[in-house]
């Protein structure tokens, strides 16, 4: 039987050739680790079309969804306490008053699948929760997703607040109505205008 | 002047515009709801609940900020969204503090077996029983929203503005994507995209059916035909191409053969497919973008063909001051218009905009 190529499946969005590949391969004992391996290739390769133009929100949501279903059925058969090797962490979540969360999610999935932790705080976040997780996690980032305007104070609050607990971490700010304007505002380091641009952003940081 | 002569030189001036003629001054015409609350210092549940008290308080505010040609809505109520969204939604005073603004709130209210029982049923019957059985007798919160609008609208014709748009029209995706939560609804339009057609195909129908006879009885100056979630920005060209334009099209043209005036709600990015709109016919309809896709873009692609509202950006109008709101609204004058330009915020004017902003708004078309 002919191997059946996930990087392809996934980046096509075959949901059932991805099942097929990806059961076939654990038939055959292949560790699942190696597995999941290739399915974060096909979705860089989403992330690709997406940064192309050729995707869009309805690919990434499909993608990321065929991708959570198969991780876990991966996760079962993972070793103990077996984890992908990480460049950096960041703890992301939506602020205060805002339960917006599509952005957040698609933020988190990209920035797992280019191999960074993401410790996902949620949505309505209070402040106090962004400060505990980066005490936790002694994140080199802190995201926070922001799409209404009368969340804007929480926002300000929060970057506040995470300095003062740790001065070094760079904050990145994103989502609909943000803008560089409003990252000045809030004192955030910078302002993302997509989810890749964390990307790049982690990148730099994380490599110091 | 008269406020009757007023109004009609408002009209007039309105019209213009969308026949891109040349017009005396740019037209503004302002839209919000939960901001006039905050400005005049009304409860949001008290505004929430009391549609008269909304209405009268929208048109207080606006009218108090400048020389205004009209508004785009005269009511408002918290429960249009559930209507329009087939979704609950969070009323302050209720189940929010009573000055937090009112929330959709996004839930799996419609199940994949709804399309079924819309194919088998047809639309109207699984609508009203949807608002019955799903939303808590919606109907009846909404009927008198609905049966108030004509003395809405009445009320600022005696003080000389247009209600530019009462009504609002809404096509199958958004009324899906809405009951369904985004998320999930973009993997039905992958994993069953047919069945979602064919619902989306007999909605469709009969939702035309009753907008034509809303328009046929109130006979308003316009109506809203809405996209939100439907954007190009969301969506791969295969997909709107099925789902969004056929039927966004069609709403618009629906509501041209009622003589009525379609306003194109136009929020996040629609600028990879602007050339779709020159399908419609010229001079016909506004554009009203929220700020999300480039007004440049529209101006440049759409500018020959159809009248651009907009677009003070909710997040100037809220953290900006006067002085940019105006230089703002001032370039857009200039560089939009001055012909075949309204005017107008970038979607709502958000509850926290402040209201001398609002004003130096207004004031960059009536300055002299
Ligand atoms: C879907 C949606 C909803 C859904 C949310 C569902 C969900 N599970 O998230 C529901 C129906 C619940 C909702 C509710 C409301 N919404 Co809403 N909603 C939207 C809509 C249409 C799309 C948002 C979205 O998901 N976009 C898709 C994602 C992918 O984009 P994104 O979030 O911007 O994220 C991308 C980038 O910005 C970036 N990014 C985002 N965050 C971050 C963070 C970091 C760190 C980085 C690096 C990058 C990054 O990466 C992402 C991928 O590229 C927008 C319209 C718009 N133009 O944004 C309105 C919008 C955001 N909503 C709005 C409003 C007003 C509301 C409500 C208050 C409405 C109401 N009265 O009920 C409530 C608020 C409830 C609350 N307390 O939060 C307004 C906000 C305007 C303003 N004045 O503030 C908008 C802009 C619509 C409009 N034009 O009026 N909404």
């Amino acid at each position: 039987m002919e191997k059946i190529n996930l990087v392809d499946a996934l980046s096509e969005l075959d949901e059932d050739l991805v099942v097929k590949g990806v059961k076939s391969q654990l038939a055959e004992n292949v560790p699942a680790i190696e597995i999941l391996g290739q399915l974060q290739k096909g979705m860089e390769k989403v992330g690709k079309f997406y940064e192309e133009g050729e995707y869009y929100l309805s690919e990434l949501i499909m993608s990321a969804d065929i991708f959570s279903s198969v991780a876990d059925l991966l996760k079962a058969n993972m070793a103990q306490g077996a984890e992908l090797e990480t460049h950096g962490t960041i703890v992301l979540g939506t602020v205060k008053d805002d339960i917006h969360d599509i952005g957040k999610n698609i933020v988190a999935t990209i920035l797992g699948c280019n191999g960074y932790k993401v410790v996902d705080v949620g949505v309505d976040v209070p402040i106090e929760k962004f400060v505990e997780a980066v005490k936790e996690h002694k994140p080199q980032v802190v995201g926070m997703c922001c799409l209404l305007t009368t969340a804007f104070d929480a926002m300000k609050d929060t970057v506040a607040a995470v300095k003062a607990e740790n001065s070094a971490v760079k904050i990145l700010i994103g989502g609909g109505p943000c803008d560089n304007n409003v990252a000045k505002y809030c004192s955030a380091d910078y302002y993302c205008k997509t989810a890749y641009d964390a990307v790049t952003l982690m990148e730099g940081q994380c490599k110091a | 002047m008269s406020k009757t002569e007023l109004y009609n030189v408002h009209l007039e001036r309105i019209k213009k515009a969308i026949a891109l003629e040349k017009t005396d001054r740019v037209p503004v015409i302002p839209v919000g709801n939960s901001f006039c609350a905050n400005h005049l210092g009304v409860s949001l549940a008290d505004f929430a609940m009391n549609n008269e008290l909304a209405a009268d308080t929208m048109l207080k505010s606006f009218s108090s900020l400048g020389d205004i040609d009209g508004m785009q809505q005269p009511v408002f109520s918290p429960y249009l969204l559930s209507y329009q969204w087939l979704s609950k939604v969070r009323i302050p005073g209720i189940d929010l503090p009573k000055d937090v603004p009112w929330q959709v709130a996004e839930a799996e209210m419609m199940t994949v077996d709804d399309y079924d029982v819309i194919i088998n049923k047809g639309y109207n019957t699984f609508f009203k029983d949807f608002l019955k059985n799903r939303l808590d007798n919606l109907e009846e919160k909404v009927n008198p929203v609905f049966a108030y609008t004509p003395q809405a609208i009445e009320n600022c014709k005696k003080e000389g503005l247009v209600t530019l748009s009462p009504i609002v029209c809404c096509i199958p995706y958004e009324v899906f994507c809405g009951g369904r939560t985004m998320v999930k609804f973009m993997r039905d339009l992958f994993r069953l995209s047919d069945k979602v057609q064919a619902a989306m195909d007999i909605a469709m129908d009969d939702i035309v059916e009753s907008t034509r006879q809303v328009l046929r009885a109130m006979k308003p100056t316009g109506a809203w035909v809405g996209g939100w979630r439907g954007a190009s920005e969301f969506l791969s060209p295969k997909v709107w191409n099925r789902f969004e334009w056929p039927y966004f099209k069609r709403m618009v043209e629906v509501v041209l053969e009622e003589n009525v005036i379609p306003v194109l709600h136009i929020d996040s990015n629609w600028e990879r497919d602007l050339e779709k709109f020159l399908e419609l016919p010229k001079g016909k309809c506004i554009f009203s973008s929220d700020h999300a896709t480039n007004i440049y873009k529209v101006k440049e692609v759409l500018g020959d063909h159809m009248c651009i509202m907009g677009d003070v950006p909710a997040a100037l109008t809220s953290l900006g001051t006067p002085d940019e709101v105006y230089n703002y609204s001032t370039k857009l004058i200039n560089e939009i218009g001055p012909k075949g330009f309204i005017l107008s915020s970038g979607c709502d004017i958000p509850f926290n905009a402040k209201p001398e902003n609002v004003k130096a708004m207004i004031a960059a078309v009536t300055d002299k």
